[in-house]
């Protein structure tokens, strides 16, 4: 096997909104020592909708967290727009997620004690801003929930409470929105209309989304899908289709 | 939206679980509050007595302070006259009267029955009364104004519990024995205090009070158009030197400042234990704000991923607790107006207590809101800074970790808990330092020593509770501590009289009863795999699972258990100090005293007319006796600058050591005669003094002596005055004849019994004089200390009650917590009973565990505590079993009642549900 690196050089400077450099994550130490990424270099590119696959324990979750700075690398560097991630502590850390990075969780996703409206601004309001209130109100008609924003989220179906998510993750017009397995959790129907949302904000808005999924079908979606298996990145496809992905992804199963 | 709105909102959503908590807090400020409210309600009744009493007195004239020597001063009635004379009064009222200091006996009235009436605790007060009466201060509200010196006026509360009625010819007995008036009328005071009122008029109680030619104190009242300080210089020309003037803010100064001490020792008091009940409530704070964090994982972890900085989590725990902390103050202050009725209806019924409004100062309102949201607050930050290190991740995850690592709780614990035993350490055995400090040191220092117990707790919690939990050692030490608690119930009292004995005993009986058929029914079930249902067996699948669940969070279990452990420790500390104290004491009066009968005031200590031990000593069979007197003398300071004045006691040293035991070391006690003096060891060291030297005496009436040191002697426990000599020189300089003791020994060949009951016979016509034998002398000073002790087990019992809502509290949560694994449980067929008995199991394991922890900490304390305190007060340590095995036994009950609401919702969880339920 052999591992496919996708060097940043390649890409025009600015053209990125992340990459990283050489990654390594070790868990552990001495006996239970687990390499979780082993020098990874990987961009991502602006405007793009890239899929991270491979199958369990590849280290997909791992490069996204590092990435996305929730956790942090054991070597190497990654980098979000131009600023190295190690270089920031956890207060600069910190707020480099809430102005440059939004997130759609597969679970636990959103307060259950506040309305849809007040999750979606809650990036903008822990940073006391006040956000572009004519963006907001445009994201949440775009998601369909303008009807709901006053409900709680035990009183919206699970497909709802994603595009709250995903809305709250568009709120602040983040540089990169990370998702970890988005429509996990949700029926094929209700995922594919999240995931064709998150499609036309890449193409229509110009957003820069990266996913982490299994699920070949909800791959597809995107423009570019990078296959990981054992730490490493071993492949990459453009213009995903399931079946293609589907076939790749049993080529590394075996 | 801001962090306050989130936090308000977390608040509405886990209400349920911050409702016991905000309880917790509610009621340790309710104690705080309460405390206040009823001593300032205490001071304000009071001021405005005196004040409007005050008001309608210009001036008072009374007997200047007196210095020593100077006893033997009296005021002279013969200043009457001339105050009248003088053309600046209008109104002049003397009086005498006589209160507890005084060696005088009171008139006690006889029941129909020939019994004594006394008011329970507070004293009979006797003084003169010219009939005028003033609002607020003194009501005729029946018959007439004693008038001669056969009437008698009472007031309307003595005549009540007496059963006499105006008109009626009452019996008495006075300082010269039996004596009878004509009850003429009755009178009423706004605050007796509880005190009974027995009033003549005053030339009659100048006669009956043996102050013949003397007054206490004249109240004068200004003619119109003239100042009072006019009337008070006028006065002051008039009056001989010992007489001194005070004016009416003076006087209700005076007359104030005592109350106000009172007051606020007995606000003092009731704070420090409502500061042990917040100190309880202070770990149910922290333990649901470490089970909230702990719950909410996942959102911090998502908060913290989309931004919320590390500040901001904890600003949102700090928000919730002083929202919290603030909302159950408020409650507290109102529940404060309860606890402020509550005791004071407790000291009503017991005895007696003002009539008082409710006075809510702004101070209070301040004072109860800072205390109750500090206090959260501060039992918050640990929680609030461990969610703050929760990483982003954790939204990630499923996981359930939180708190901070086993590691840094034990650094932290070892720390606390040195720090806390060396305060304790310098407490105890620290010399040279102000008591305030030494107090201040021992309070620091076993606050810390708990909170360092209860951080280290976490590493023996689990091994303990695994071996509690095992059915035959929680089988046999439930037997084993019921039989015992029987066994210690019939060995120490015997069969009950009165009614707080009569509950006690019921109570105890029961708590025993459960405890050995439990016992017996956890060790059946071992053996024979049967449970003999008793709501199931500790034996069984259950117990094993209820063990396992208490043994798997052993931070949680320590948590819980700690609360109830300050409680039980400070209950046995108190139980094994007062044991100790008791055990010591009797040891010594065993030792020191050789006297069969004792002749004195049990209820007063007061002194009693010296013709009582002339009758005594006519009795036949009294071989020896002695009357005793205690005074003051002055030294001169001795070597270390200290004890310039010194308490003496006299008694007839002819008698030797058959009555008191001196342990003479040196001399001969029989030597005295009327010019020796027997010395302490102590003294003697310190004064350089030897057989045969010569000491200088100066006595209360201003004469000094030269006396001869004829014995020096080692044990001075039952007099405890260091200085001791012969009635001859002490009758020399103190004249009025009491004594406060008599003392005697009985003849072998007089029959004890026999003469016993003369003497009663008579000492029953000295009001509150009685006459014991040794059992009976000795069961009296040790049951004074059983009655401190159940004042301060009661005071306790509200930390008690604070730290049963915490045990409550965490089983709740931890039942929340545990939602979806019981869920599971009824999936694959436990039975509802079952699930009850397996939350019940538990929280007993929790309970009997904190139980333990208290009682071992408790007996260290109390260790500590005898070792510091001087021989000669308490000199073994003697444990309170009767005690030890009911606290534990009651903790173990407390278990099953506080599990019994989080047990039932457990069983009746629909399971389903339960098993969907995420966090």
């Amino acid at each position: 096997m052999t591992a496919i690196d996708t060097p940043p050089a390649s890409m025009p400077a600015g053209a990125l909104a992340a990459h990283t450099d050489g990654a390594i994550k070790v868990y552990g130490s001495g006996d239970t020592e687990v390499h979780a990424l082993r020098h990874v270099s990987v961009g991502f590119g602006k405007g793009q909708f890239t899929a991270i696959m491979g199958p369990s324990g590849s280290g997909k979750s791992t490069l996204m967290q590092c990435m996305a700075g929730l956790d942090r690398l054991s070597g190497g560097e990654a980098y979000i727009g131009d600023t190295p991630l190690s270089s920031l502590n956890d207060k600069a850390l910190t707020l480099l997620r809430r102005e440059k990075i939004g997130f759609i969780f597969q679970a636990f996703n959103l307060i259950p004690t506040l309305t849809a409206r007040e999750n979606i601004t809650l990036p903008l309001d822990l940073a006391g801003a006040k956000g572009d209130q004519a963006w907001i109100d445009e994201v949440i008609a775009t998601t369909g929930l303008a009807d709901r924003a006053t409900h709680r989220p035990n009183e919206l179906s699970g497909g709802q409470q994603q595009r709250v998510a995903v809305a709250r993750a568009l709120a602040s017009r983040p540089e990169i929105i990370f998702g970890d397995e988005p429509t996990g959790n949700l029926d094929s129907r209700t995922g594919a209309e999240i995931l064709d949302f998150m499609r036309r904000a890449v193409r229509e808005l110009g957003q820069t989304i990266v996913m982490v999924t299994h699920d070949p079908v909800s791959a597809s979606y995107s423009d570019r899908v990078l296959f990981l298996a054992d730490g490493q990145i071993v492949d990459e496809m453009a213009d995903p289709t399931p079946d293609s992905v589907f076939d790749k992804m049993k080529s590394l199963g075996d | 939206m801001s962090l306050l709105k989130l936090s308000l909102r977390n608040i509405r959503a886990s209400v349920g679980r911050l409702m016991l908590t905000a309880l917790a807090i509610t009621a340790g400020v309710g104690f705080v509050a309460g405390s206040f409210i009823l001593a300032d309600s205490l001071s304000d009744t009071f001021s405005s007595i005196f004040e409007s009493a005050g008001s309608r007195t210009d001036a008072t004239v009374q007997l200047a302070e007196l210095a020593f020597g100077e006893d033997d001063r009296t005021l002279s009635d013969s200043i009457i006259a001339e105050l009248e004379a003088l053309d600046e009064t209008a109104e002049v009222r003397p009086t005498v009267t006589i209160d507890t200091n005084s060696s005088f006996r009171p008139f006690v009235v006889l029941d129909a029955e020939g019994e004594e009436v006394i008011p329970q605790g507070p004293p009979i007060i006797t003084f003169s009364w010219d009939g005028t009466e003033i609002e607020d201060q003194i009501s005729l509200v029946a018959g007439t104004p004693p008038n001669g010196i056969d009437e008698v006026v009472l007031d309307s509360t003595y005549a009540e519990a007496a059963g006499v009625e105006v008109g009626q010819t009452v019996n008495f007995v006075g300082p010269d024995g039996p004596a009878s008036f004509t009850l003429v009328g009755l009178v009423e005071f706004p605050v007796t205090g509880g005190a009974f009122f027995v009033i003549f008029d005053f030339d009659s109680a100048q006669v009956l009070y043996d102050k013949v030619g003397q007054v206490d104190t004249v109240e004068l009242v200004a003619a119109s158009g003239t100042t009072p300080t006019e009337l008070i210089a006028a006065a002051q020309s008039i009056l001989p030197p010992e007489a001194e003037v005070i004016d009416s803010e003076q006087a209700i100064e005076e007359a104030q400042s005592g109350f106000n001490d009172f007051i606020a020792i007995f606000r003092n008091v009731l704070l420090g234990f409502a500061g042990i009940a917040l100190f309880v409530s202070l770990f149910i704070i922290y333990n649901t704000f470490a089970i909230l964090v702990s719950q909410r994982i996942q959102q911090i972890g998502m908060l913290r991923a989309l931004g919320a900085t590390a500040g901001q989590i904890r600003l949102s725990i700090v928000i919730e607790a002083v929202v919290i902390g603030l909302i159950s103050s408020l409650v507290g202050i109102f529940a404060g107006v309860g606890v402020a009725t509550l005791i004071k209806a407790g000291f009503q019924a017991a005895g007696g207590f003002p009539e008082t409004g409710t006075v809510v100062t702004t101070n209070t309102i301040i004072i109860s809101f800072a205390v109750g949201t500090i206090a959260t607050l501060f039992s918050a930050l640990g929680p609030a800074f461990s969610a703050s290190r929760v990483s982003p991740i954790a939204a990630m995850r499923n996981e359930k970790a939180g708190g901070s690592s086993q590691r840094r709780r034990v650094l932290i614990g070892s720390v606390v808990l040195a720090l806390g035993l060396l305060l304790l350490g310098l407490g105890l055995f620290g010399s040279g330092l102000a008591t305030a400090t030494l107090l201040f040191y021992l309070a620091v220092g076993a606050i810390l020593t708990f909170v360092g117990v209860a951080l280290l707790s976490v590493l023996f919690a689990g091994p303990i509770v695994n071996f509690l939990g095992r059915p035959e050692v929680l089988g046999s030490s439930l037997l084993v501590l019921g039989l015992g608690l029987i066994a210690l119930v019939a060995a120490g009292s015997g069969l009950p009289d009165g009614i707080v004995s009569t509950v006690s005993f019921v109570i105890k009986m029961f708590v025993s009863g459960v405890a050995i058929i439990t016992g017996l029914s956890i060790l059946l079930s071992k053996s024979t795999g049967r449970s003999l249902g008793l709501g199931g067996s500790a034996g069984g699948l259950e117990g094993q699972l209820a063990k396992q669940n208490a043994a798997r969070n052993p931070q949680r279990t320590a948590a819980t258990a700690t609360a109830l452990t300050i409680g039980i420790a400070l209950v046995a500390t108190v139980g094994t100090v007062g044991e100790s104290l008791k055990a010591s004491f009797s040891e010594s009066l065993e030792r020191g005293v050789q006297a069969e009968l004792f002749i004195f005031d049990e209820e007063t200590n007061s002194a009693f007319p010296g013709e009582l031990a002339d009758q005594i000593a006519e009795i036949e069979g009294i071989e020896n006796l002695s009357r005793f007197r205690f005074n003051e003398v002055r030294l001169g300071v001795d070597a270390n600058g200290d004890d310039d004045i010194v308490d003496i006691a006299a008694f007839e040293t002819s008698t030797g050591e058959s009555l008191i035991n001196f342990s003479v070391v040196e001399g001969s006690i029989t030597d005295a005669g009327d010019s020796g003096v027997l010395v302490f060891t102590e003294t003697a060291d310190e004064r350089g003094l030897s057989v045969g030297d010569t000491l200088a005496v100066d006595f209360p009436d201003g004469e000094s002596e030269e006396l001869t040191v004829s014995a020096i002697f080692e044990d001075n426990s039952v007099l405890n005055s260091p200085i001791v000599f012969d009635l001859a020189i002490y009758e020399r300089h103190v004249t009025n004849g009491d004594d406060f003791f008599v003392g005697a020994t009985v003849a072998d060949s007089a029959d004890f019994e026999s003469v016993k009951a003369q003497a009663q016979a008579v000492a029953a016509d000295f009001s509150g004089v009685s006459a014991l034998d040794n059992d009976e002398f000795r069961d009296g000073q040790t049951g004074q200390i059983d009655g401190l002790i159940t004042l301060i087990n009661f005071m306790l019992s509200f930390a008690l009650f604070v730290a049963f809502l915490g045990v409550i509290n965490t089983i709740v949560l931890s039942v929340i917590e545990r939602t979806r694994e019981i869920g599971l449980l009824r999936a694959v067929g436990t039975t509802r009973q079952q699930m009850k008995s397996m939350i019940r199991w538990e929280a007993v394991i929790v309970c009997l565990f904190g139980a333990l922890l208290g009682i071992i900490l408790g007996v260290l304390f109390a260790w500590a505590a005898v070792t510091a305190i001087p021989d000669d007060i308490i000199s073994t340590l003697a444990l309170p079993y009767e005690t030890v095995a009911f606290a534990i036994l009651v903790a173990a009950l407390a278990g099953v009642v506080a599990a019994s609401l989080p047990a039932r919702r457990a069983a009746r969880m629909n399971v389903l549900e339960a098993i969907a339920t995420n966090s």
